[in-house]
């Protein structure tokens, strides 16, 4: 081979080594998704036909668990409180993710690198940490409720601040803001500032730009950013546990439950899981479609 | 040839052990033994390595048990519950094999072994000879012992009592359906447990045997704990985040609460105090070392337990979590502040008096009119709900 021939196959891109080339490919991500989604959920799905019997599990078919589920108001409740909360925490979280993924894209570019890292720093730090940071921020006695009696705001402290569904709310979108700025930031800046120049010379008001132009091209990050959100606020049991209090129970209480030593109930607890994953990819995929239908007109 | 023994015997020992490994190690072991290797005595057992510990936070004695630990080169790994449940749930999702020592509720124990279920193996007490200094309730206890066989040693004791604040609050009312005065609102904090809850509020009102409830007599009960719902401002995740609600303010009152939340209180400079309704009293709880079946590191199991049981450290574990000891020897070693903690006659008498005549946690399966542990917990999350 000459110096030239090597050259230009080293410019040329690899190919796939014949049909067997994608599928080789794609072998260890595969397998990966096998190991650690495809079978543990088919095994969740298996038990959830399962029956529970003292301590023991009895392999067999039946619908008990999902009849339960159905026919029980506690697990209905819960189920819509859950969704709900999952639902608001992602409105919350992902228009300020957009607003600062815009910011950080379009008006500070040269600082965001910056601002990406602060972002990113918060995630260094433990999961518990920041949750029970918040409850430092949200107590009776923490930092908002002493600031505002400093400032002869209140006299008594605010209650629902902290241990409400209100404190799951708020601590779930501090969480999270960093988990939702990532793919929106990085949806933006494939997007070239020539266009939006070029659609407000041409007299585009900046709303209609932002739905016209910008939310369309950054969609595929909003809708990661609305499903991690989503899913993650919908299926959390440590911030509802930590800072709900006595209103913040949500599915994911509920199917721990299920799974700890005595009164606990495997079948229903897998069960309970399946109908809510079942429900929050449905909400997932309805949102996208919402999205992709109002950025159409 | 005893150089020889004594290679055979460190490689066997420091391996890790699963059961059947363990067998065929014991019966060369033994062997070796008559063979001529000298008493097999507990003394001479070669500790070291890695300890996995699982249970209630506090329990794996890591301070009490630091210079033993050193000197024998132990690595402790402790993970924590925040119920007794949970060390059968983690023993059935992967934990078997690798769990050594779970401490565990007394009734979670009996419930366990009277439902023939796989969690931990009988103690072989001529390895832990300390516990021939424990209570007289305590050896032979009905909720560590079935046919002959003994499942656990009783590291502590004690009650579950309310904590509060005393710059609040100057003491508590004679029942707990009292704590639905509208003068607690907000202040209240229970633990994350259906069984003790649910205890507390059909002792109050008025079943005669609080663990065994039949379906109208579970309603009543959750009935009385709504009346109070308005009052509550948080439901703690374990003790230690009941005390730390209590120790930033958020809450005044814990319900079921642990003597020691008073001690990590006071390392914060928060005094709370102990005390429980006149009338509708506490239930009492006790707690005791077991080892997993499978565990891989029984020589060290073995050989923390006998450490805490031996009065000096038992005394010290007792005060370091505020509870009651259970060697007879630890509590002459005592302050008098935490000999007057605990009323003593029950654990010194045969069967162990109120602690063992006392059931919290409720049959796993219905019997008769009687319902499971399931509804109980399907009351408590109603409740949470509500």
């Amino acid at each position: 081979m000459s110096s030239a021939d090597a050259v230009a196959s080293m410019s040329t891109p690899p190919r796939s080594s014949g049909r067997g080339g994608v599928p080789l490919m794609l072998a260890p991500v595969g397998g990966f998704y096998l190991l650690f989604f495809v079978i543990p959920m088919c095994s969740l799905f298996v038990l959830s036909f399962w029956r529970a019997q003292g301590f023991d599990i009895v392999p067999t078919f039946t619908l008990d668990s999902y009849a339960k589920i159905a026919s029980s108001p506690l697990y209905r409740i819960i189920l819509l409180r859950t969704i709900g909360v999952g639902l608001v925490t992602a409105a919350i979280t992902v228009p300020i993710a957009f607003a600062l993924s815009y910011l950080m894209r379009f008006v500070f570019e040269r600082r965001a690198q910056l601002i990406l890292q602060l972002l990113l720093i918060s995630l260094f730090s433990g999961y518990l940490v920041r949750i029970y940071a918040w409850r430092t921020i949200l107590g009776k006695q923490g930092l908002l409720n002493s600031t505002f009696t400093w400032l002869g705001l209140i006299d008594a402290p605010i209650e629902f601040l902290i241990y409400s569904r209100f404190a799951v709310i708020v601590t779930l979108v501090g969480l999270l803001l960093p988990l939702a700025v990532l793919p929106i930031y990085s949806a933006m800046s494939n997007i070239s500032r020539d266009h939006l120049e070029i659609a407000s010379d041409l007299g585009s008001r900046r709303l209609y730009l932002v739905r016209t132009i910008l939310i369309p091209m950054a969609l595929p990050g909003v809708n990661t950013a609305f499903a991690f959100t989503f899913l993650l606020a919908a299926g959390d049991f440590v911030t509802p546990n930590l800072v709900g209090g006595s209103q913040g129970i949500m599915i994911g209480n509920v199917i721990a439950d299920q799974f700890r030593g005595t009164g606990a109930n495997w079948p229903l607890g897998a069960a309970l899981a399946f109908v809510t994953v079942s429900c929050v990819m449905l909400i997932v995929w309805a949102i996208n479609r919402v999205i992709r239908w109002v950025t159409r007109w | 040839m005893n150089d020889l023994l004594k290679h055979v015997l460190d490689t066997r020992l420091n391996r890790p052990m699963h059961r059947r490994r363990f067998i065929q190690g014991a019966a060369g072991l033994a062997t070796l033994t008559v063979l001529g290797a000298g008493g097999s005595a507990f003394g001479e057992e070669k500790l070291g390595g890695p300890l996995n510990f699982f249970g209630y936070d506090g329990e794996q004695g890591a301070n009490v048990a630091k210079d033993f630990l050193e000197k024998n080169d132990i690595q402790l790994n402790a993970a924590f519950a925040g119920a007794a449940d949970e060390t059968l749930t983690r023993f059935k999702t992967g934990g078997r094999g690798s769990m050594d020592i779970m401490t565990m509720n007394k009734d979670f124990q009996r419930s366990v072994i009277d439902a023939k279920v796989e969690l931990f193996q009988p103690l072989d007490l001529a390895r832990i000879p300390n516990a021939a200094g424990l209570f007289a309730g305590f050896k032979d206890a009905n909720w560590l012992v079935r046919d002959g066989k003994t499942y656990g040693v009783p590291m502590i004791w004690g009650d579950e009592p309310c904590i509060w604040n005393p710059t609040k609050w100057q003491g508590v009312p004679d029942r707990y359906t009292d704590f639905a005065d509208p003068k607690y609102k907000g202040e209240i904090v229970l633990l994350d447990d259906p069984f003790g809850n649910i205890w507390l509020f059909a002792k109050s009102v008025g079943v005669k045997d609080p663990s065994r409830l039949t379906k109208a007599e579970l309603d009543k009960a959750v009935a009385a704990m709504m009346t109070i719902k308005p009052n509550v401002a948080a439901i703690g995740a374990s003790l230690g985040d009941m005390a730390d609600i209590m120790i930033r303010g958020d809450a005044s009152m814990g319900l079921g609460g642990w003597a020691y939340q008073t001690i990590i209180a006071k390392q914060k400079g928060v005094t709370l105090v102990v005390g429980s309704p006149a009338v509708d009293d506490r239930f009492f709880w006790s707690d005791a070392y077991a080892i997993a079946i499978d565990a891989p590191n029984l020589a060290n199991a073995y050989g923390l337990i006998n450490f805490i049981t031996s009065p000096e450290a038992n005394a010290t574990l007792a005060t370091e979590l505020g509870s009651g000891c259970t060697v007879e020897k630890a509590y002459d070693l005592l302050s008098d502040d935490m000999k007057k903690l605990y009323d003593y006659s029950h654990v010194r008498a045969p069967g162990a008096g109120i602690l063992g005549a006392q059931t919290v946690v409720p049959k796993q399966e219905p019997e008769g009119d009687i319902v499971g542990a399931q509804a109980w917990v399907e009351a408590w999350q109603a409740f949470k709900v509500a």
